[in-house]
């Protein structure tokens, strides 16, 4: 499933506009994590992550996990510095109320799958 | 200029994980013994035991430890910072801040162990009644500015610890984040990060994070400085006017 669709049925904010989205690629794996040693180890390029974190580090790691987007749940949103850094490095950030369990549960609903690097 | 050997991160029995044991003068009878010439007070969130500490060193007979007063601060992200300061009420003023966002003990907290507060003799004379082992609402970076307001050191805590750390939480050091040092704790994580974490540019501070009596002393850096005092930490930190750290 493309990226663009994703966030269109779990009706997610997009938070870096300016980012094209990609037409071609479909996004395979999903990783949720708040620790971000976590997710340098264990995500997958490709993967969307899950996260309550939104320490400026989210998209240094998300850049070189190449990741293909992030999405801050439970309302969590990161700072006006971090989303300029992810337009800068391309990485599409999204926002939504609820919960990283839910968002999972319905990223898995969509065909996406854990997947350890 | 004399090297002074340091453990500027010794918990007291104020800190929920630490030990009963960790009264005001048995940490400085075991700093003594550990051939300790100074020692830093940080306990989590909290810098009620300091004073105590402070006094109970000025009343040992004839011989000399200095006690920095400190903290060690759980940030939103669940970074443990350190700080270290002029003196007890700077110290006491960053904690109080840091502490706004933290719940009220209730019953179901004391599983998490006790939160004493001591006097110099090391009778308990209270408790702390804010949930000490919870991370606070600053963001790192709010959590370093709090600590630079008081007058104060900060230092990224046992950076080598597969959890609570700036390398553990955030993956990667921020270089902006305006540390002035990093601290070793003894143990023997070593993440896979592709480079040295003694190479970071900071000045690296071995230190115990001693929860136990046997902890303190059990790895310490050593200051090469005019006195053990705060002011002339600061420069050995800032690698100023000759004064430097020194690790074992």
């Amino acid at each position: 499933m493309k990226l663009i669709e994703i966030a269109e049925k779990l009706q997610l904010k997009n938070l870096t506009p300016e980012i094209k989205p990609d037409p071609v690629t479909d996004v395979q794996w999903g990783y949720a994590s708040d620790l971000l040693s976590d997710v340098l180890a264990g995500a997958s390029a490709g993967a969307v992550l899950v996260t309550i974190q939104v320490h400026m580090n989210v998209i240094a790691v998300a850049a070189n996990v190449d990741l293909s987007a992030v999405v801050f749940a439970s309302g969590r949103r990161p700072d006006e510095t971090v989303i300029k850094r992810a337009v800068q490095e391309g990485i599409p950030l999204y926002g939504t109320e609820e919960t990283t369990f839910d968002v999972a549960g319905k990223l898995y609903k969509l065909g996406l799958r854990g997947h350890r690097a | 200029m004399k090297v002074f050997a340091a453990d500027l991160h010794v918990h007291t029995a104020l800190s929920p994980c630490a030990s009963e044991e960790m009264t005001p003068p048995a940490i400085c009878r075991a700093a003594l013994d550990a051939g300790l010439a100074m020692i830093g007070v940080c306990d989590h969130n909290s810098a009620g035991n300091v004073a105590a500490v402070q006094a109970a060193a000025a009343m040992l007979p004839g011989e000399e430890l200095a006690v920095i007063a400190g903290i060690e601060i759980t940030t939103v992200e669940e970074v443990h910072v350190a700080g270290l300061f002029p003196d007890a009420a700077a110290a006491c003023g960053a904690a109080r801040e840091a502490q706004e966002s933290l719940p009220e003990v209730d019953g179901r907290d004391s599983r998490f162990g006790e939160q004493r507060l001591m006097d110099p003799e090391g009778a308990i004379i209270g408790a702390e009644r804010k949930v000490l082992h919870m991370a606070c609402a600053l963001d790192l970076n709010a959590c370093v500015a709090l600590i630079k307001r008081y007058g104060g050191l900060a230092i990224a805590a046992h950076i080598n610890r597969p959890s609570y750390s700036v390398i553990s939480q955030l993956g990667v050091f921020p270089a902006d984040a305006g540390f002035d040092a990093v601290e070793f704790a003894p143990m023997p994580y070593a993440p896979a990060l592709g480079f040295d974490l003694k190479d970071l540019g900071l000045p690296v501070l071995e230190s115990s994070d001693g929860h136990y009596l046997s902890d303190i002393g059990s790895r310490f850096c050593g200051l090469e400085m005019a006195e053990p005092s705060f002011e002339e930490l600061v420069l050995a930190i800032r690698r100023s006017g000759g004064r430097r750290v020194r690790n074992a």
